[in-house]
């Protein structure tokens, strides 16, 4: 644990918190005689991973247990945006631990996030444009661009989590969008980090299948509409959202200079074989 | 002065419909419950319950929203009077109407003919017979609805019929009432008359609804994909094909309307008006087609830009996302759509063009241009 983010777990014990680890699996031997009102699980994605935690949740007396699924089980629509209910893939891991938790638990909720930007994010977001924005590299985005997406700041996703803590009643049976009130464009997402930025930005739409690429490897999100709307959390939890993207990414983009990472030296051999098999310029 | 004019439309003999065209009030299955529990409900009733019968004026009422919403209001009890310039019929039986329900309905519907264009006329009919509410469904620029204010001091509520064309075109969706408008749209008149109304302190309501559809629509829009799947043609949509927009069904609407009225919490209120879900250009066309009981169309992407269409327009939505979140209406009103999209272009096609009527002939001189040439984009 001594990359970050992970070496910030710190920052929770000072304030206030404590960490215990451990391997998920063995959970019922490290927190022995431990109990707890709630727990959440925020690591398992398939029931495997989550019925020890669940079973033992459960054993101990714990009252709530909270999910965090995604909102990648949902099946694709004509009809965004992906609204609680409505169908999900059988046979994904996360529904398999949904199904499980809802019945052997009274007060359960599950959460389906779609992709976060804040501080301390394990995952690139949207670093992935700053890293070409900043050194004036094309950022090659598959398709139309038009695809939508939800990318919140974390902190809708935790004011979301801690709501529901504070109103099992009101939680407890219920499946959550973990999201951020509005959807963005692939394209608008690009310009809405060189905006913050203060630079400009060159888009090359391609077609993946055409130059011979996977899009999966090429490009941080999914190659289509990937909506979800939370609905379910403002009607039962009277949750709102409070992500800005044009203003959030402005403190991102602070942050991503700050930690010297537009100084680093990145590869961009996917970039590079998209935009040679378009003969797009690339400025040295 | 108040004419009455009763049209009897004569109709192609069709199959008995099991939903009655006058009866919308809510003989829906809804969507299976999601939320096991609120932690708090929103309210408002479905129906107009202690407002005491208004006199209400509706400028236009005719020809698509407004013959909803009169019957409606009529139903309600209260006294309506349309004004119009009395070229399109005052009122016509529509397809699953009983001769019953359009008896009645005819017998109490008033008519105030004139232009509104002839403000003098506006002003002094419209002070002459007193009006509590107006509803404004066809006014567009703001010069037109001052004489209605001048006219009647004593107005209880303005509610108009505004669209979400206001609003700025944006990649970050969906549109909320707060979001930026754009003083440029074609809908212009629109955004000043929602100042207007503002700035005179009147006690008014604004709807947006983004593409209304159902029985009636002038505007094609289902009509469009119809005419196509009837005569069996591939359905030519540019670009992507996965541009958003979004439908909201007539009858959803003027329910809408009838929400608002007398309601303080619409009050001085913008409202966006439409469907629950959003739908992409191809998932329209498939909507179309299950809809109406056609197989799976045949689909066809072009690029605009590589074509000379002339004045006509190869396609009748606007090339780009475009949808509202009806949250606030849902949360302050209590109001919520009835139809989900397959089902309501479902009512549309089996009262309206599945009859054989439509509005507007098939014109296929665009599809043409476009399958005739053979640089189309394919996926």
């Amino acid at each position: 644990m001594k990359k970050p983010p992970f070496n910030r777990f710190s920052e929770i014990v000072s304030a206030g918190g404590a960490t215990v680890w451990g391997d998920p699996a063995d959970i019922g031997k490290v927190l022995e005689g431990k109990e707890f009102d709630v727990v959440l699980d925020n690591n398992g994605k398939d029931l495997d991973a989550v019925r020890p935690v669940a079973d033992w949740a459960k054993s101990s007396g714990a009252k709530q247990f909270l999910f965090i699924s995604s909102a990648g089980i949902y099946k694709p629509t004509d009809e965004p945006p992906h609204v609680e209910g409505e169908l999900v893939k059988a046979d994904a891991g996360h529904v398999g631990v949904e199904k499980y938790i809802s019945e052997i638990f009274e007060i359960w909720s599950a959460f389906r996030p779609q992709y976060m930007i804040g501080s301390g994010n394990n995952k690139d977001c949207e670093e992935w444009f700053f890293d070409r924005i900043v050194r004036g590299r094309p950022v090659p985005i598959p398709g139309s661009g038009m695809q939508l997406t939800n990318i919140a700041h974390v902190r809708d996703l935790s004011s979301m989590l801690t709501l529901a803590v504070e109103n099992p009643a009101a939680a407890g049976g219920n499946i959550f969008n973990c999201v951020s009130d509005r959807a963005v464009t692939l394209n608008g997402m690009a310009k809405l980090c060189a905006q913050a930025a203060g630079l400009p930005v060159e888009i090359v739409n391609y077609d993946p299948k055409a130059v011979g690429v996977d899009a999966k490897k090429a490009f941080p999100f999914r190659n289509m509409h990937f909506y979800a709307e939370p609905r379910a959390a403002k009607e039962i939890l009277g949750w709102s959202g409070t992500t800005n993207l044009p203003e959030d990414l402005k403190e991102r983009f602070n942050e991503y200079v700050k930690i010297g990472r537009d100084k680093k030296e990145i590869k961009f051999e996917l970039d590079d074989k998209i935009l040679e098999s378009l003969k797009v310029p690339v400025a040295v | 002065m108040a004419s009455l004019v009763v049209v009897q439309h004569k109709q192609p003999s069709s199959a008995v419909l099991p939903s009655s065209f006058s009866d919308f009030n809510g003989a829906r299955l809804t969507a299976s419950v999601q939320y096991k529990r609120k932690l708090w409900q929103p309210k408002g009733a479905l129906h107009v319950t202690a407002s005491s019968a208004k006199k209400i004026l509706i400028m236009g009422g005719t020809r698509f929203i407004g013959v909803f919403l009169s019957r409606l209001l009529v139903k309600e009890g209260h006294q309506v009077t349309l004004f119009t310039r009395g070229k399109a019929p005052i009122t016509q039986q529509l397809p699953g109407e009983s001769e019953a329900d359009f008896a009645d309905f005819s017998s109490k519907i008033l008519h105030l003919k004139g232009d509104r264009k002839d403000f003098e006329f506006v002003k002094s009919s419209l002070s002459a017979e007193g009006f509590d509410v107006v509803y404004d469904i066809n006014g567009r620029e703001a010069l037109e609805v001052e004489p209605i204010l001048d006219a009647l001091p004593s107005l209880e509520q303005y509610i108009y019929c505004s669209s979400a064309g206001v609003y700025l075109k944006t990649d970050y969706l969906p549109h909320f009432e707060v979001d930026a408008v754009d003083p440029k749209s074609r809908h212009k008149g629109k955004l000043e008359t929602e100042s207007l109304l503002e700035s005179r302190g009147v006690n008014y309501t604004s709807l947006r609804p983004v593409y209304i559809y159902g029985p009636l629509n002038y505007n094609p829009v289902e009509e469009w994909f119809f005419h196509r799947l009837k005569a069996g043609r591939p359905i030519p949509i540019p670009n992507s094909g996965i541009q958003v927009t979004q439908l909201g069904h007539v009858k959803d609407l003027a329910r809408a309307f009838v929400q608002v009225l007398g309601n303080e919490k619409a009050s001085k209120q913008i409202f966006n008006i439409s469907g629950e879900k959003y739908v992409t250009f191809d998932g329209l066309a498939k909507a179309c087609a299950k809809a109406a009981g056609f197989p799976e169309p045949e689909i066809i992407h072009f690029n605009p830009k590589e074509f000379d269409f002339g004045k006509k327009k190869p396609f009748p939505f606007r090339d780009q996302h475009f949808f509202t979140s009806i949250e606030k209406a849902k949360s302050l009103l209590g109001w919520k759509p009835e139809f989900d999209l397959v089902e309501g272009l479902a009512d549309s096609y089996n009262l309206d063009f599945g009859r054989g009527t439509f509005r507007k002939e098939a014109d296929f001189e665009t599809d043409d241009i476009i399958l005739g040439k053979s640089l189309v984009l394919q996926s």
